[in-house]
């Protein structure tokens, strides 16, 4: 039978290959656009998680929403040991409350972060976004990192002094004169502006809050995060939160959601083109058989036997068109993944969401094969109306048909 | 007492042609014993092609009774029918009817590939048959690349490689040659002959007719006459 629908998809080759080359088309451009998508989306999800944010965090509860000084990570010892069992190596603590920078004329309130350079680098990248000066280099040097809007408003660019005032463990004021030492160009507005930088352990110094931290920040591959974020939940109790990147930025994993799902009615629409292709053709290709399929059911091919050879034809010019365009469609994401696309011209727009200026198609393994699936699915629905058709034939009439 | 293989009693069927009504059929009886070969004669329209089609189980008169190989035929669903054609019965048709893209030993081994045969074994038969219709070496040959009298030896190979009991030939010399009609007739009465394969065939060819051990007379939808010779 599978030999039977083979050779009858070549006899008429040339329309079997434009209804195959249609098929690959559609999902080489499929396989493209999801490859540039989820180039956009994942590069700008990693780099939300790498720069900064990192994937997972672990506050005390409620830190997130309401962020206070002294309201810190209960035990961070048992933070770590559900870390090192969980496989993770590299985390940082890190210490913040809100600020008040000051410049030579001017002044403007901020998150002060701390962090330990050192351990800082085995988790993030923020080092990698300083544009001007260097980053900081010792836990405990009296230095500060400021975002390129915050250092431009107050005036200073590295190697000039910043006051910086806040509250102590006490609630008391705490000020103290630090150098500027990087200006971050990140292209993001949360950390441009409104964000200074200080090593933690001057930090912790400064504030009075020796050995207590705000934030656990893990780096994970996406992979291993949900796996990771359910072992810390059930390890800790409720006086801790583990919140993923997304708990903590769900606009951007919507706005990623709400592009699939565009991506997804383009789907549909490619499908359907795809799917009136393939009935086009084995319609085309049923209907000229009438008569042959008369004989064969004399010799007594049943009903079903025969829709089941349609379908079985309708099924190979769609696996064929996937072969080809899975083929087609990887080696340009593949291609485009290297060489990438320059978008610099349309840089100032779209800097905000974290993207690169060069975009590297990927593709998700479930995008892809979702994407063959529904192609599979839209040639054996393609062959629904048709088999049914030949189905029906009644012998004697069929054998009659010219 | 002889094994009756087909019994049709009172067979009536009529078809709408514009506002006419045809009588195809008009009270047909006829008994077929196994082992025989009969031909039906009778002119264009005399009912010879929708009999067998009766015999066949490719249609279905509007009354009377038909049973095949002890089987009532009526009775039977679509799937049953087909079933009941690919066990018992093998067809010739006028126009040979080989499926083209499938060259004559698949020809051949595609009712034997139906009945679930395995591939080395309806290979071997298809070849075998088609030996015994004297077209050994054509094995590999499409239906374009023979002649009529090649491709209608190849239908009866096909026909026969099921072993049914009953091999219906509709007009099987209409296309042939007279050199190659005669060859087919012969090669049929052999089977016959060898193999006890009952053989019921519509013609209104004289060669065939000449070759009738049964022949049935038609007209009008009815059995004029039916003469064991």
């Amino acid at each position: 039978m599978f030999a039977l629908a083979w050779r009858n998809i070549v006899r008429n080759a040339r329309r079997s290959l434009i209804t195959v080359s249609a098929v690959a088309l559609g999902l080489i451009s499929l396989i493209f656009l999801w490859g540039f998508n989820d180039g956009v989306h994942n590069t700008m999800m990693r780099n939300l998680q790498q720069v900064i944010v990192g994937s997972i965090q672990i506050h005390a509860d409620g830190f997130f929403h309401h962020p206070k000084l002294v309201h810190t990570v209960p035990d961070v010892n048992r933070v770590a040991g559900l870390l090192k069992s969980a496989g993770v190596a590299h985390y940082s603590g890190r210490l913040r409350t809100f600020a008040l920078a000051a410049g030579e004329d001017s002044s403007e309130g901020l998150i002060l972060l701390g962090i330990d350079p050192l351990v800082e680098r085995q988790v993030t990248r923020m080092d990698s976004k300083v544009d001007q000066g260097r980053f900081l280099r010792d836990n405990q040097e009296a230095a500060c990192v400021l975002g390129r809007t915050t250092a431009r408003n107050l005036g200073v660019v590295p190697g000039d002094e910043v006051v910086l005032l806040s509250e102590d463990r006490y609630g008391s004021l705490a000020a103290e004169r630090v150098r500027l030492v990087g200006v971050i160009n990140s292209g993001e507005m949360g950390i441009d502006r409104g964000l200074a930088i200080v090593p933690l352990g001057f930090m912790q110094q400064m504030t009075g809050m020796q050995g207590r931290y705000s934030e656990i920040v893990v780096q994970l591959q996406p992979a291993r995060l949900e796996a990771v974020a359910s072992q810390l939940k059930q390890g800790l109790d409720q006086s801790y939160e583990v919140l993923r990147w997304y708990d903590m930025y769900p606009m951007m994993k919507q706005w990623v959601e709400l592009e699939n799902a565009f991506y997804y009615i383009f789907l549909s629409i490619v499908l359907l083109i795809v799917a009136a292709g393939i009935m086009n053709t084995v319609l085309m290709s049923m209907l000229e058989r009438i008569h042959e399929f008369g004989v064969m059911m004399a010799l007594g091919c049943g009903r079903m036997q025969l829709a089941g050879m349609v379908v079985i034809e309708s099924v190979l010019l769609g696996v064929a068109g996937i072969a080809i365009g899975v083929m087609v469609g990887m080696l340009l994401v593949h291609y485009f993944h290297g060489v990438g696309i320059d978008l610099s011209d349309q840089m100032d727009s779209i800097t905000r969401f974290y993207l690169n200026p060069v975009v590297r198609t990927e593709i998700d393994t479930d995008h892809l094969l979702n994407t063959v699936l529904a192609v599979l699915m839209a040639a054996l629905l393609a062959a629904v109306w048709p088999a049914i058709r030949a189905s029906r034939l009644e012998p004697v009439e069929a054998i009659r048909h010219v | 007492m002889a094994d009756i293989l087909i019994q049709a009693a009172a067979l009536h069927k009529s078809y709408a042609s514009g506002d006419a009504v045809v009588k195809a059929l008009d009270g047909v009886d006829l008994v077929v014993e196994r082992g025989a070969f009969v031909v039906l004669s009778g002119r264009s329209g005399s009912g010879k092609t929708t009999l067998l089609n009766m015999f066949g189980a490719l249609d279905r008169p509007d009354c009377g009774t038909l049973t095949l190989a002890g089987q009532d035929l009526l009775a039977m669903s679509a799937a049953e029918r087909a079933r009941f054609r690919l066990r018992h019965l093998g067809f010739v048709f006028q126009a040979y009817n080989l499926i083209r893209v499938l060259n004559a030993r698949e020809n051949v081994a595609y009712v034997l590939q139906l009945q679930g045969m395995d591939k080395k074994q309806r290979f071997a038969s298809a070849d075998r048959w088609l030996a015994a219709v004297g077209l050994a070496g054509f094995e590999q040959r499409r239906p374009d690349q023979m002649s009529g009298g090649q491709q209608q030896r190849v239908a009866v190979a096909r026909a026969l490689a099921a072993a049914p009991d009953l091999i219906l030939a509709d007009e099987p010399t209409a296309n042939l040659d007279s050199h190659n009609g005669e060859s087919l007739i012969a090669l049929m009465e052999r089977l016959n002959r060898e193999e006890g394969t009952t053989f019921v065939i519509a013609s209104h060819d004289p060669t065939v007719i000449a070759a009738a051990r049964t022949l049935v007379t038609m007209q009008d939808g009815r059995i004029e006459a039916v003469n064991h010779l």
